[in-house]
């Protein structure tokens, strides 16, 4: 499988989300919500050799994506890593409406292909609800819309969907999702998990490969389950050419010193690193502590 | 028994997570699920050929005779769902706020414990790693005797005006944010501090919803004569999640918890947990335990798992049983009997 960029520029500091405190969280939204801001850490981190973004789809990423659209010439080296769906946007509406009316309105709201009114006429969600995978279909189509018209290498799933998922143990799903953001748009699938042994072996069970897998990783083992050895286990005996491995919270939300966190990580068997910072220091010094085997 | 075989009723929101999460576990066999909702028994069904799909709960327990049920349905049929299973003997793991009355609630927890029956409700705070060593610390007086407390709960549940006939125009559907919200707080109360024994001052404000409430205020009695206060809005927009906050003030101390994170303010200084006078930070990195399978939250694998190995005797000490969910049903009728007097 084509391989992907060792570093990647993730998101979070952007959108007020720090796991550790509310109050960092908060002044970095204060920060950020002057969109610009946004852009200029991009720039930094860009100007210092990142090449690669990861972007979930939430609310201000339409806008981002326009941004970087709209200025291609200056960015078209730029690798996008999307992740989909934006979660509290569902939580919210699923709160309010139930689930499937909540599906219904993203669906239908934000889709006006011919597939859709098609469906619609053919009775709308009763029909879906028959063919989980066109809804499921419609659902990426409907998130990925956004990122249409960047260079985007891998399309993720938020782990909130990919564990709910894989506890199901259904193949159909995961097979299908992988296959329709091959063919349909030419991105090679990739998956966030809190599970990665478990979601290795199940995707192995299945014979689906070439899938990036996304996933916290660090060494006090926090959001790794069932715990760290399982993860270096599987990681050492991985082969780079059916699952390519990206870590995150590798500081583990600043449990850990950047120092330490990658000799950590440096050791084991691992492709590529999607990191977060809105200091210049902090993205340099990353990038200096990274060096993956590869 | 070494196989737990496990039914879940009703499959919202929170029966599809809990149905992801206890599928992990190896001694369970989820045999079959029951809804009122063709669409999602027609799903499971075409996925998960196996798996027995009720429209009627009493139906799946009587066809499939299941060791123990979740029920997730609305809290209004918990009662009838709950004596059902009670009936039959089966264990059973429902979701907060239990039932839509307290008298119901005793009765239940009565019934359970009189047939020797595991019965735990979803206030699933008391799995988070903060509030269990919150718990430890205030048990071992690290700060003292309690003084006061402050119980709060933010959220953008509810961030529109009501359209329609949505679950949210009746209380007893789970309406409200004093069932759906306050009883995390009101629970988070009765375990790190005392059981709430007496309400006042209740306040209720409606911001976006028709019938129910949006803000609940409140004074809780502790059983052991602490007072404290309580605050809930489930429409607070700068909150991106579900957010419970706790100041415990004692004699030696005081303490602010979140489901992220510890601070203590010390008096004086603590040799055993290495405190020192002044601020103190404990993060979660710093108390988690691990879980064998991660879907929505530590918390959320933990509660399940743990009602489980109570069934199968792996566990001795129930950690939220129906007599807790009784417990805070009593405290949120009082509240509102109180609201109508103020």
């Amino acid at each position: 499988m084509e391989a992907i960029d060792k570093i990647v520029f993730g998101d979070n500091q952007f959108f007020g989300i720090n796991h550790m405190s509310q109050e960092k969280a908060q002044a970095l939204s204060e920060r950020f919500y002057d969109i610009s801001n946004i852009y200029k850490v991009y720039d930094i981190a860009f100007k210092n050799g990142i090449n690669a973004v990861m972007l979930n789809s939430n609310e201000r990423a339409k806008e981002i994506c326009g941004y970087f659209k709209a200025n291609h010439s200056r960015y078209s080296h730029i690798n996008w890593y999307p992740s989909i769906p934006y979660p509290h946007k569902y939580a919210h509406l699923v709160a309010e409406k139930g689930i499937f009316p909540a599906i219904n309105e993203v669906i239908f709201n934000n889709n006006s292909v011919f597939g859709v009114l098609e469906t619609i006429a053919k009775g709308g969600m009763a029909v879906l609800g028959k063919n989980p995978i066109k809804m499921m279909q419609l659902l990426i189509d409907a998130e990925y819309r956004i990122f249409k018209g960047l260079n985007v290498k891998v399309l993720f799933l938020q782990n909130i969907i990919v564990d709910l998922l894989l506890g199901y143990g259904i193949k159909e799903v995961f097979y299908e999702y992988c296959e329709f953001v091959r063919k349909k748009y030419n991105v090679t699938p990739g998956l966030i998990t809190q599970n990665l042994p478990f979601l290795k072996s199940k995707l192995e069970e299945w014979g689906i490969k070439e899938v990036v897998i996304c996933s916290s990783i660090n060494k006090i083992g926090y959001l790794m389950s069932p715990n760290v050895d399982e993860y270096v286990l599987t990681i050492e005996n991985n082969n780079p050419k059916d699952y390519q491995i990206m870590a995150m919270s590798t500081l583990a939300s600043g449990a850990i010193n950047a120092q330490k966190a990658y000799e950590f990580i440096n050791r084991l068997n691992i492709q590529s690193v999607v990191f977060g910072a809105s200091q210049e220091k902090n993205i340099c010094e990353t990038i200096n502590l990274v060096n993956l085997q590869i | 028994m070494d196989k737990v075989k496990l039914g879940i009723i009703g499959m919202g929101r929170m029966g599809i997570t809990h149905y992801s999460i206890i599928n992990s576990y190896k001694s369970v066999d989820i045999v079959a699920v029951a809804d009122a909702s063709n669409l999602i028994l027609d799903v499971l069904k075409k996925y998960i050929p196996q798996l027995g799909v009720y429209k009627d709960y009493k139906e799946l327990i009587d066809v499939e005779k299941p060791d123990a049920i979740i029920v997730c349905t609305p809290p209004v049929s918990h009662f009838e769902i709950c004596e059902y299973a009670c009936e039959k003997g089966i264990h059973v793991f429902c979701e907060k706020p239990f039932t839509v009355s307290p008298v119901d609630a005793q009765k239940l927890s009565e019934a359970f414990e009189a047939k020797g029956l595991i019965n735990q409700v979803g206030y699933v705070n008391r799995f988070n790693d903060a509030f269990t060593f919150t718990r430890k610390l205030v048990k071992e007086n690290v700060i003292g005797d309690i003084i006061r407390f402050r119980s709060e709960m933010f959220s953008c549940t509810i961030s529109k005006k009501e359209e329609g006939e949505g679950w949210r125009n009746k209380r007893e559907n789970g309406g409200g944010v004093t069932y759906e919200m306050a009883s995390h707080a009101i629970d988070l109360v009765n375990y790190l501090i005392g059981t709430v024994g007496s309400v006042q001052g209740t306040v209720m404000t409606q911001v976006y919803s028709k019938v129910v409430e949006d803000i609940v205020s409140s004074t809780l009695r502790c059983s052991n004569d602490v007072y404290g206060t309580l605050y809930v809005n489930w429409c607070d927009k700068s909150y991106r999640k579900p957010s419970n906050k706790l100041e415990i003030f004692g004699h030696k101390g005081k303490i602010l918890v979140d489901q992220h994170g510890i601070k203590i303010f010390m008096n004086e200084g603590n040799d055993q947990y290495g405190y020192h006078i002044g601020w103190n930070t404990i993060y979660i990195t710093d108390i988690f335990t691990p879980v064998p399978f991660y879907v929505r939250g530590y918390e959320f694998t933990r509660q399940l798992y743990y009602f489980v190995d109570l069934i199968l005797g792996l566990r001795e000490e129930p950690i939220c049983t129906f007599k807790d969910g009784a417990n805070v049903l009593q405290s949120i009728h009082g509240m509102f009997k109180d609201n109508l007097k103020n």
